[in-house]
C-alpha cells in the first residue's frame, strides 16, 4: 500500500440514509449522492460496494447481499418514470462488479459477476442474470427468467425458490461473522 | 481488413505429391509436363498441399526413420479412457460393454453444457445437531449452477445421491419408470411360449408375469430398438437357420450357418441352396410395439398442439438436440447428457512402428514418457519484417514493391547445423512472387548451455565462421542494407537471414507482357487466398550427430564416444509473409 495522503478533493457529501439496525455494512463501502439511501435489515454490504444516489433514491430490501465493486445507482439524469429511484426487493444477490441501474429488481433475483443492468430496466422475481450478461435500458424481464451465455434466455420452472432464499439466508449468516460492520459511519 | 500474422508451415514427406500439381480452381491438370520429381517446386496453393502442411508444433520426428512425421502418418493407440469430469479411469472392457460415456454421476446440462451437480430438494438440517445429521435425505435432483436448469423440470428425481447414471436409466422424463431390457426379454420369452401353444406356459404367464406389456404402448427409442432387434433376430433365426451363405447375422465359423456353407462348398452347394429356397418367404414384419413397431399418428398432433400452446420457447435448439442421443424436439424431452469419455493416446510411426509419443497412463499426470516432437529436432523459423512497420502504415504489401523479411532460424539440437535454403525465383501460381534469399547457406550454432557462449565470447572475439556478429547498435547506425551472402544477425543457437520478396500485382487487366504463363491460360478473377504471399522454401539441414544409441553404446564403451555420424534432413516449408494490396 502506498502511504496515506489526504485527498485534495473535498470529501463527497454524505447522502441521507435510512439504515436498518441489523444491517451489515463494511467500513469501505461507499455511499454517495444527494437522495435517500435505504438499506433493509439483515442485508450485507461488502467493502467497496458503491451506492450512488446522485440522480435518484435507492431502496434495498432485507436479506440482500451486495458484493465488492458492484455499483448501484443511476449514472445519468433520471427520466420522468425513473424518479422514484431504484428498488431492490428482498433476498437479492448482486455479485462482484455488477452494475445495476434497474428501476426494480424483483425478490430473490441473482445478478451475477460483472453483469450489467441497463438504466430503467425492470427485473422480475427470482431471475438470474448470468455472468457478464447485459440487460438493455428500459427492458422488462419477466419472473423466473434466466439470462445466460450470449444473451440466451429461459424460464426456470424448477420451483426451488424457497430453497434458494434459504441458501441466501445461510450465506448471510456466515457473512455476518466475517464482515465487521460500521453502521455508525454512514448514519 | 484483418491483420495478418506471418506463419510457417512444414511439409510432411509422407504425402506423395507425385501427381501433377494443379492451380486453384483448375478444371483439368495443366498440360505441360513436370520436371523430374526432385526438381519440382512445391506449390503451396495446390489443392493437395493443404493436407501435408503443418505448423511445426503439430509434427513429430521419428528418430529411427530420421523423418518428420505428421498426424497423418502416425498410428494412434489408446492408452486410457477417462471421464473428463471425475477423472476416473474407465477400463476398456467397460467401455466396450457400457459405452463411451461416464457411468458414474457425471452429467452435462442439456440446456447449456455446464456440469450438473446433485443436490437435495430438502433444505439441509438446521439447528442443534445439524452437524451430526450424517447425510441429506432425498429426493435428489441434478441441477445446473449456470443456467439453473434442474432435472425436476422434466420430472426426474432420484432416491440416492450417487450412481445417478443407473438411476437415470430407469426413469423416463416425467418420472415414469422405464422397463429394463431384462423385463422386456422376460416378457418376450413368455410370449414365445404363448405362441407355441403349450397350456403350461399359458398358465405360468398368468400366474407369474408381473407385468403385462401393452402392445400399443409408447416406447422410448432404446427399448424400441431393442425390441426391433430382438424381433428380427428371432425372425432371421427362424426363417433361415441355415442360409446358403451363412449370413445369419453371425459371421463366426462356429455358427451352424457357416458350417453348412462350408459343407455346401464341398458338396456342390445343392444341399444348402435347396434348403434356403424352401425356407425363404416366411419372414414377417414387426406388428406391434412389443416387436418394435411404432406407428404413432398421435405424436405429430401432440407436437403441433404443444407448439400451439407453449410456442417456440418450449422447443429445443439445434445445438441442444445435437447433444442428445435421441429425437428431442421439445425442452421437456431433453435428458441430462452423460459426459463423453476422453482418451489418452500414444502415437507410433507408421513405417517403423516406434513410439513417437506416449503419455503417462495415470489420468492426473500430464507428463509424457516418450515425446519425440519435431520442435526438438528441426530448426524453427520466425518471420519478421526487416523494416519496422509503422502502426499507421497499411499492413498490406504494396504490389511490385520489394520488401525484405528477416527469417530467424533457431536450432534446438545440441550440435551445430548447416542450413541450406532453396526457393524458386518465382513462386508457382497465377500471380508469381519473386523471391531472393540473400544468404542461402549458413551455419546455426548448437543449442548449448547459455553460459558457454558468454564464456567463449570472453576468450575469443571472433565467432564461428569469421563473420562479425551484428549488434543491435550497429544495425541501427544505418547499416540497414542487407548484403548478399552475409548472415544478418547471429546468436548462440540462432541465425537471421534476409529474404527479399517482390509481391505480384493482382490486376487482371495488366498488359500482356507482365502476365505469367498461368495467367495467360486462366484469366479469371482473383480467387480467395491468392492475395496471400506464400513462399515455398526447400530447407536442407546437415549436422553431425551422435550415432544412434544401441549400436554405438555396446561396442566401444568409453573410447567410442567421439564416433559421429553425418545426418541430413530436407523438407519443404511454406512461409506466409503477408497479403498483397488488391487494388
Amino acid at each position: 500500500m502506498s502511504s496515506k495522503r489526504a485527498s485534495t478533493m473535498p470529501a463527497p457529501l454524505k447522502p441521507p440514509t435510512s439504515l436498518a439496525s441489523s444491517l451489515i455494512i463494511a467500513e469501505h463501502a461507499s455511499l454517495t449522492g444527494t437522495h435517500l439511501i435505504t438499506l433493509g435489515s439483515n442485508t450485507v454490504v461488502h467493502p467497496r460496494a458503491r451506492f450512488n444516489s446522485t440522480h435518484a433514491p435507492i431502496t434495498v430490501g432485507s436479506n440482500c447481499i451486495i458484493c465488492e465493486r458492484s455499483s448501484i445507482g443511476f449514472q445519468s439524469e433520471a427520466a420522468a418514470n425513473e424518479r422514484q429511484g431504484i428498488l431492490i426487493e428482498n433476498g437479492v444477490v448482486i455479485e462482484v462488479g455488477a452494475v445495476v441501474e434497474a428501476r426494480t429488481v424483483g425478490e430473490g433475483t441473482i445478478i451475477e459477476v460483472q453483469a450489467k443492468i441497463g438504466k430503467g430496466a425492470v427485473l422480475g422475481k427470482h431471475c438470474k442474470i448470468g455472468p457478464l450478461c447485459e440487460i438493455t435500458e428500459g427492458e422488462v424481464v419477466p419472473d423466473f427468467t434466466v439470462v445466460y451465455g450470449p444473451g440466451m434466455r429461459r424460464l426456470d420452472r424448477s420451483g426451488v425458490e424457497d430453497l434458494k432464499m434459504k441458501m441466501v439466508a445461510r450465506q448471510i449468516e456466515v457473512l455476518k461473522k466475517l464482515i465487521p460492520s460500521n453502521l455508525a459511519k454512514f448514519q | 481488413m484483418a491483420s495478418f500474422t506471418p506463419y510457417t508451415y512444414f511439409q510432411c514427406p509422407c504425402t506423395d505429391t507425385s501427381t501433377p500439381t494443379r492451380n486453384l480452381g483448375d478444371e483439368q491438370p495443366p498440360e505441360t509436363e513436370e520436371n523430374s520429381d526432385d526438381e519440382r517446386t512445391f506449390d503451396p496453393r495446390a489443392p493437395r498441399s493443404n493436407y501435408s502442411l503443418y505448423p511445426l508444433e503439430h509434427l513429430f520426428y521419428c528418430e529411427d526413420c530420421h523423418q518428420i512425421r505428421c498426424p497423418r502418418c502416425v498410428l494412434d493407440e489408446i492408452v486410457t479412457w477417462y471421464c473428463p469430469n471425475c477423472l476416473f479411469e474407465v477400463p476398456s472392457s467397460t467401455v466396450k460393454s457400457e459405452g463411451n460415456r461416464c457411468t458414474r454421476s457425471c452429467f452435462q446440462c442439456p440446456i447449456c453444457v455446464a456440469p450438473l451437480s446433485v443436490s437435495s430438494l430438502e433444505a439441509p438440517p438446521e439447528g442443534l445437531g445439524a452437524e451430526l445429521a450424517s447425510q441429506q435425505n432425498g429426493p435428489f435432483v441434478l441441477n445446473c449452477a449456470y443456467c439453473m436448469w434442474s432435472s425436476k423440470e422434466t420430472g426426474i428425481q432420484f432416491e440416492k445421491p450417487n450412481g445417478i447414471f443407473a438411476q437415470l436409466a430407469k426413469i423416463k422424463n416425467g418420472g415414469e419408470p422405464i422397463l429394463t431390457a431384462k423385463d422386456r426379454r422376460k416378457d418376450r420369452e413368455e410370449r414365445k411360449r404363448d405362441f407355441s401353444g403349450s397350456s403350461a406356459a399359458e398358465e405360468s404367464q398368468e400366474n407369474e408375469a408381473p407385468i403385462n406389456l401393452d402392445p400399443n404402448e409408447r416406447l422410448d427409442p432404446e427399448s424400441q430398438f431393442s425390441n426391433l432387434k430382438a424381433f428380427y433376430q428371432t425372425q432371421m433365426a427362424e426363417s433361415s437357420p441355415v442360409s446358403a451363405l451363412g449370413f445369419t447375422g453371425d459371421y463366426g465359423y462356429g455358427s451352424p450357418g457357416a458350417l453348412s456353407r462350408i459343407m455346401g462348398l464341398y458338396t456342390g452347394g445343392s444341399y444348402a441352396d435347396k434348403k434356403s429356397k424352401t425356407k425363404s418367404g416366411t419372414m414377417r414384419e414387426a406388428r406391434d410395439a412389443l416387436e418394435g413397431l411404432q406407428i404413432d399418428p398421435l405424436s405429430d398432433e401432440d407436437a403441433i398442439n404443444k407448439l400451439r400452446t407453449e410456442g417456440w420457447e418450449s422447443t429445443a435448439s439445434a445445438e441442444q438436440r445435437h447433444e442428445q442421443t435421441t429425437h428431442t424436439p421439445f425442452l421437456s424431452d431433453l435428458r441430462p447428457v452423460a459426459y463423453l469419455l476422453r482418451t489418452k493416446r500414444s502415437k507410433r510411426c507408421k513405417t517403423c512402428r516406434h513410439i513417437l509419443s506416449k503419455p503417462e497412463s495415470k489420468v492426473q499426470t500430464t507428463r509424457f514418457r516418450i515425446r519425440l516432437v519435431a520442435l526438438n529436432y528441426i530448426p524453427s523459423i520466425i518471420i519478421k519484417p526487416l523494416q519496422p512497420i509503422l502502426p499507421t502504415a497499411s499492413p498490406l504489401l504494396a504490389p511490385l514493391n520489394p520488401v525484405q523479411f528477416l527469417l530467424t532460424f533457431k536450432n534446438p539440437l545440441f550440435d551445430s547445423v548447416k542450413v541450406t535454403l532453396a526457393t524458386p525465383a518465382k513462386t508457382p501460381g497465377r500471380f508469381p512472387t519473386k523471391v531472393t534469399v540473400l544468404c542461402p547457406q549458413f551455419e546455426v550454432g548448437a543449442n548449448t548451455d547459455v553460459w558457454d557462449e558468454a564464456l567463449r565470447d570472453n576468450n575469443t572475439k571472433s565467432s564461428l565462421s569469421g563473420e562479425k556478429r551484428r549488434t543491435k547498435a550497429e544495425a541501427s547506425e544505418g547499416q540497414h542494407q542487407a548484403e548478399a551472402g552475409k548472415v544478418w544477425e547471429r546468436g548462440r543457437n540462432w541465425v537471421s537471414v534476409v529474404v527479399e520478396v517482390v509481391p505480384p500485382s493482382l490486376r487482371i487487366e495488366d498488359s500482356e507482357w507482365l502476365k505469367s504463363e498461368e495467367m495467360k491460360r486462366d484469366g479469371g478473377e482473383v480467387r480467395d487466398g491468392e492475395e496471400v504471399v506464400e513462399i515455398p522454401v526447400f530447407v536442407r539441414v546437415e549436422w553431425e550427430g551422435e550415432v544412434g544409441g544401441e549400436d554405438s553404446g555396446l561396442g566401444g564403451g568409453g573410447k567410442d564416444k567421439e564416433v559421429r555420424e553425418k545426418r541430413e534432413l530436407a523438407y519443404w516449408c511454406v512461409l506466409g509473409l503477408g497479403k498483397v494490396d488488391v487494388d
